[in-house]
C-alpha cells in the first residue's frame, strides 16, 4: 500500500453540533415534513455517529440538527440523568455544542432528549421532546417487508394489526403490549411510540410541546405535532390501561424516597432480597423531596 | 455555563475507558506499543477489511482503528465509518476504469488459459494450512531479508502491468450481453435512504461496505441451494486502481493516486435477455476496498441473485433486496445486538405489570371455576 | 462630507451573505419549526437582509430540486444554494409571489411516500391576525384567526384540492417582509371563500 501520505492533523475540527451543513438541512427538511404528516415515518439519510445504532443516534440527530447557543438540553434514560446513556450523551453534545447549557431540571431544559420515558412534568409550547426509537413501525409485527408496510399506512389498513391484538384479548384476556403501545395520530398514521411504557402514552394527546421521534438505524423521523390526538389503539369492550402500581391491598404504592404518588415506579431489589420502589424520573423525585422535606429540613 | 454534575453514570463510564486502556497496555514493563506500520503491513488483511467496512479508503487510518479498538473489526469499521461521515465532500469521481489496475493477482475459473495468463500472486488458496511454528519466535534480521530479496532480479520493464478483462472476450463472442453505459446516476447510499425497490447501484454500494461474514453467510446459503445462480468465476483480480479526477483548471482526467481493490465477475446461468432477444449468460459483478476475495465473490453472487429477486420476484432469502441489503451492514446490525446491554429495566417493569396482571387474572379464573 | 469607505477586516464578520451562516440558519429553522408546530403563528425571522433568501439558504441545498418559474432568486443566490432547479411540476419546493396564480400542479406525493408532496414558499404582502381565515388541526389548540394579503384567492380553492387526499398534499411557507407562517397540509382552512 502507499506509503507517502500522512495522518490527518485536524483530531477535532468539527463544524458546531458535530453534523456537518448539509447534514443538519437535510435532517431539519425531514422534520417539517414529518410535522406536516403526523405519524409518518419520513426517511432521511441517518449518519453515522460515534456512539453505536442502537445507543440513541437517531434522536441524537435530532438534537444536534435543533440545537442552538440559547439552548438548555436535558438528557435522560429511563427517566434518569444519571444513567451511563444519558451521560454519554450529554457529554457528546458538551463536546461538541460549546455554548450550550445542559441542565437535569425539566423545567429549565428547551430540548429534552429521552430514551424510554416522557417526563412526568407537562411540557411546554417553549419545549421540544426529542425520544429514541429503537423500531419506529408497529407493524413490523405483522408484516416483515417494509415496502408491504408503507402500503399499509398509506391506505391506514391496520386490521392485520388490530387482528394481532384481538387474539391478545382472546388468548390471555388482555392486550399484552407492555410498551411501545401503537398508538393513532391524528386519526390517521398508528405509530410505535418508542420504547416508552403505557403510562407514558397518554402524555402525548394534545401536548403543548412538539414530539420528535429519531430513528437512527432505521433512518427515518417522525413527529406528534403539539395540539394533536394521539389514541392508544383498543376496542370497545378492552380499556386501554397503564401499568398498575397498587399493592395487594389496593392502595396506590408510593415512592420509598419521595412519597409521590402519582409517578411511574423503578422496582428495585435489595441484597436481603426486599423490594423497594423509586420515582424512575429523577427529577421529579428530586423536586417532589423539595416539596415533601419538613422546613427545618428545608431551611438546613 | 451550566453544566450537569458527573455522578455514578459517569463515573462508571470513566472506569470502563481506564480498564479498556489498562488491557490494551497489558504488557506493562516488557511491552512494545504496536506501530502502525506494522499493522498495515503484518495484518494487511485485516487493515483491508476494515478499510473495506469503514467505506473510506485510508490504510493508515485503519491500522489506527484496529490498535484502538485492541483488533475487533466491527468497532473498527465503526470507528472509521463515523470519521468519514463528517467529512466534507469535494467531488464525485467520474467512472473509473478497472481494466486499468495494476495487478497483484488475477485468475479466471472459466477457461484454461486467458490473455495475459492465470497470475497466482498472492494467495493462500494452494498453500497447505500447517501451523509455521518458526513464526512463534521470528528474528528481525530473517525478517528483513526476505523483501530485500523478493524479485531481486526481476526488472520493472519484465512485469505485465495490466491485463485484459475476460469478460471482454466474452462480450465480444455474444455470450455476455453487450455494454452498456447507462449515464444513470448512481444511488448514493450516504444521502439517500433505502427505500426499496432500490436500483442495482444501490444493492452494489450497499455491500461493497458490507460486513464480509454477514455477506458471506447469505451468499452461502445460495451456494448451497436456496438459490440457484450456479456461478462460474469469469475473472477474480486484485491490483490498484489508478482514481482518476478531473485536473481543478484544465478538467483533463489526471491521476490522483491508486487505491487496492478486490474485483469478481461471475457468470451465471442463462437467459433471455430483454423482450425476447438472444440468450445469454448472466452476469454478477463484486467489487470491494482492499484485499477480500471472499467478500468479492460472495458480493458478485448476491449481486446476481438480487438482480434476479428484484426483476422476477424472490424465491429466497438471498434473492430478497430487502432481507439481504438491510441486514449485511455491520454497524448497524454491531451497534443495534450491542445496545440490548443498555438499561432497558424501564420497558421491563411495563412487561413485569402485564404478565403480572395476566396470571392474576388466571389465578382469578381458576377460582371462580373451583 | 462623504460617508467614509467601509473596510471589511478580518475578524470583523461580513454584514452581508449571514444567511448563509450556521447560525443564522440554526436560528431561522427554529423559528421555521416553530411556525409549523402551531400552523398560523406568525414568526419573525432575525435577519436585515431579504427574509426570503433566509428561508431558501435554511432549508435547500445541492440535496434538493427548486422551481423558480418567476425568478424571484438571483442568480447570486442560486449559485449560493447549489440547487438543482426543475420545472415547477417536478420540483420539490417552488417559490412563488402569492398575487400569481400558479399553472401547474406541484407534486403532491404518493400513498407510500407522501412526503414527496412539494412546499411552496410564497412571498405575500403582509400577514396579520385579524379575523379572516380561520384555522383548525394538528398544532392548533382550538382555532387561529389569519388574515393574508398579496394572496390570489385562487391559490386557496388550489390548496384544497391538492391537499383533497390526506396524506397527499402541498404544505405552504408564506413570507411577508420578516414574518414567516406555515400552513401544513393537516392545517383546514374556514372563510377563504
Amino acid at each position: 500500500m502507499n506509503r507517502h501520505y500522512e495522518l490527518p492533523l485536524d483530531e477535532a475540527a468539527y463544524s458546531f453540533g458535530f453534523l456537518d451543513e448539509f447534514a443538519k438541512r437535510e435532517i431539519r427538511r425531514t422534520i417539517l415534513k414529518a410535522i406536516s404528516i403526523p405519524g409518518y415515518q419520513t426517511p432521511y439519510a441517518s449518519r453515522e455517529m460515534p456512539m453505536g445504532r442502537g445507543f440513541g443516534t437517531g434522536g441524537l440527530q435530532l438534537t444536534l440538527a435543533l440545537i442552538g447557543a440559547n439552548d438548555t438540553l436535558k438528557v435522560i434514560d429511563q427517566g434518569s440523568d444519571d444513567s451511563v446513556n444519558a451521560v454519554n450523551l450529554r457529554h457528546f453534545v458538551e463536546l461538541t455544542c460549546p455554548q450550550v447549557d445542559t441542565t437535569e431540571r425539566t423545567s429549565e431544559a428547551t430540548l429534552i432528549q429521552s430514551r424510554h420515558r416522557i417526563p412526568e412534568h407537562p411540557l411546554s409550547e417553549q419545549q421540544i421532546l426529542v425520544l429514541q426509537v429503537p423500531y419506529p413501525d408497529p407493524l413490523v409485527v405483522v408484516e416483515p417487508s417494509e415496502a408491504r408496510r408503507k402500503v399499509m399506512h398509506g391506505e391506514g389498513d391496520y386490521s392485520r394489526l388490530l387482528t394481532k391484538l384481538y387474539e391478545d384479548i382472546v388468548q390471555f384476556d388482555e392486550i399484552t403490549i407492555s410498551h411501545r403501545y401503537p398508538t393513532r395520530i391524528n386519526g390517521h398514521y398508528v405509530i410505535d411510540p418508542s420504547p416508552i411504557p403505557r403510562y407514558d402514552v397518554p402524555q402525548l394527546h394534545q401536548s403543548k410541546a412538539l414530539v420528535l421521534l429519531g430513528a437512527g438505524r432505521e433512518k427515518k423521523i417522525y413527529a406528534v405535532p403539539p395540539y394533536t390526538n394521539a389514541a392508544p389503539l383498543v376496542f370497545d369492550d378492552v380499556p386501554f390501561r397503564i401499568e398498575d402500581f397498587r399493592e395487594a391491598s389496593g392502595a396506590r404504592r408510593a415512592c420509598d424516597r419521595c412519597g409521590a404518588c402519582d409517578s411511574f415506579l423503578d422496582e428495585m431489589i435489595a441484597d436481603d432480597g426486599s423490594k423497594s420502589w423509586q420515582c424512575s424520573d429523577s427529577d421529579y423525585c428530586n423536586e417532589q423531596l423539595a416539596v415533601n422535606a419538613s422546613p427545618a429540613e428545608v431551611k438546613a | 455555563m451550566g453544566y450537569v454534575a458527573i455522578k455514578g453514570g459517569g463515573r462508571a463510564i470513566r472506569g470502563a475507558e481506564a480498564a479498556l486502556e489498562a488491557l490494551r497496555t497489558a504488557e506493562g514493563e516488557a511491552g512494545t506499543p504496536l506501530t502502525l506500520d506494522a499493522i498495515e503491513n503484518q495484518l494487511r488483511l485485516l487493515t483491508s477489511r476494515v478499510v473495506s467496512e469503514g467505506g473510506l479508503y485510508h490504510p493508515r487510518l485503519a491500522a489506527l482503528a484496529i490498535k484502538q479498538m485492541q483488533g475487533d473489526t466491527l468497532e473498527a469499521a465503526f470507528a472509521l465509518r463515523a470519521y468519514r461521515s463528517t467529512k466534507p465532500r469535494l467531488l464525485e469521481a467520474p467512472l473509473q476504469n478497472t481494466g486499468q489496475m495494476r495487478l497483484i493477482r488475477r485468475i479466471s475459473s472459466a477457461f484454461k488459459d486467458i490473455p495475459g495468463g492465470q497470475m497466482l500472486g498472492p494467495t493462500s488458496d494452494y498453500a497447505l494450512r500447517l501451523m509455521r511454528l518458526d513464526l512463534a519466535d521470528e528474528s528481525p534480521e530473517a525478517f528483513r531479508k526476505v523483501s530485500s530479496q523478493f524479485m531481486a532480479g526481476v526488472s520493472d520493464s519484465e512485469l505485465p502491468d495490466t491485463f485484459p478483462k475476460v469478460v471482454d472476450a466474452l462480450r465480444s463472442e455474444g455470450l455476455l450481453p453487450p455494454l452498456s453505459l447507462h449515464h444513470q446516476h448512481a444511488f448514493d447510499i450516504t444521502r439517500d435512504p433505502l427505500v426499496f425497490p432500490v436500483p442495482r447501484s444501490a444493492a452494489l454500494a450497499t455491500m461493497a461496505r458490507a460486513e464480509t461474514g454477514s455477506l458471506l453467510a447469505i451468499a452461502y446459503s445460495n451456494m448451497r441451494g436456496y438459490g440457484d445462480v450456479h456461478p462460474t468465476i469469469a475473472e477474480l483480480r486484485v491490483g490498484y486502481l489508478p482514481v482518476m479526477l478531473p485536473h481543478p483548471v484544465t478538467g483533463e482526467p489526471i491521476e490522483a493516486g491508486e487505491v487496492l481493490v478486490t474485483e469478481c465477475e461471475v457468470v451465471a446461468m442463462y437467459e433471455s435477455g430483454e423482450q425476447d432477444g438472444p440468450t445469454h449468460f448472466t452476469l454478477g459483478y463484486g467489487a470491494c476496498f482492499g484485499h477480500n476475495e471472499v467478500k468479492a465473490i460472495a458480493m458478485a453472487i448476491l449481486d446476481r441473485a438480487l438482480q434476479k429477486g428484484m426483476r422476477d420476484g424472490p424465491s429466497n432469502p438471498s434473492e430478497d433486496p430487502e432481507f439481504v441489503l438491510l441486514h449485511v451492514d455491520g454497524v448497524d446490525s454491531m451497534g443495534f445486538a450491542s445496545h440490548y446491554k443498555m438499561p432497558h429495566y424501564v420497558t421491563f417493569q411495563s412487561d413485569m405489570d402485564r404478565l403480572r396482571t395476566t396470571q392474576a387474572k388466571a389465578t382469578e379464573q381458576q377460582g371462580v371455576q373451583a | 462630507m462623504s460617508e467614509p469607505r467601509r473596510i471589511f477586516t478580518v475578524d470583523h464578520a461580513p454584514s452581508t451573505l449571514q444567511a448563509w451562516q450556521a447560525p443564522t440558519q440554526q436560528a431561522a429553522f427554529r423559528q421555521l419549526l416553530d411556525a409549523f408546530s402551531y400552523p398560523g403563528r406568525r414568526v419573525e425571522l432575525n435577519t436585515e437582509e431579504d427574509a426570503l433568501v433566509l428561508v431558501l439558504a435554511t432549508l435547500l441545498d445541492g440535496g434538493v430540486t427548486l422551481a423558480d418559474p418567476q425568478g424571484l432568486v438571483s442568480a447570486d443566490d442560486q449559485r449560493r444554494l447549489g440547487v438543482m432547479t426543475v420545472n415547477p411540476e417536478q420540483a420539490q419546493y417552488v417559490v412563488m409571489s402569492g398575487d400569481h396564480v400558479p399553472d401547474f400542479q406541484p407534486v403532491l406525493g404518493t400513498l407510500e411516500s407522501p412526503e414527496q408532496g412539494a412546499t411552496l414558499i410564497l412571498k405575500v404582502d403582509s400577514l396579520g391576525g385579524d379575523d379572516c381565515l380561520r384555522l383548525s388541526g394538528p398544532g392548533i389548540e382550538i382555532e387561529t384567526a389569519l388574515s393574508v394579503s398579496g394572496i390570489d384567492p385562487a391559490w386557496w380553492a388550489l390548496r384544497s384540492s391538492w391537499n383533497g387526499a390526506f396524506p397527499l398534499g402541498i404544505d405552504l411557507i408564506l413570507v411577508a417582509g420578516n414574518q414567516v407562517v406555515a400552513l401544513p397540509r393537516t392545517t383546514r382552512i374556514q372563510g377563504a371563500d
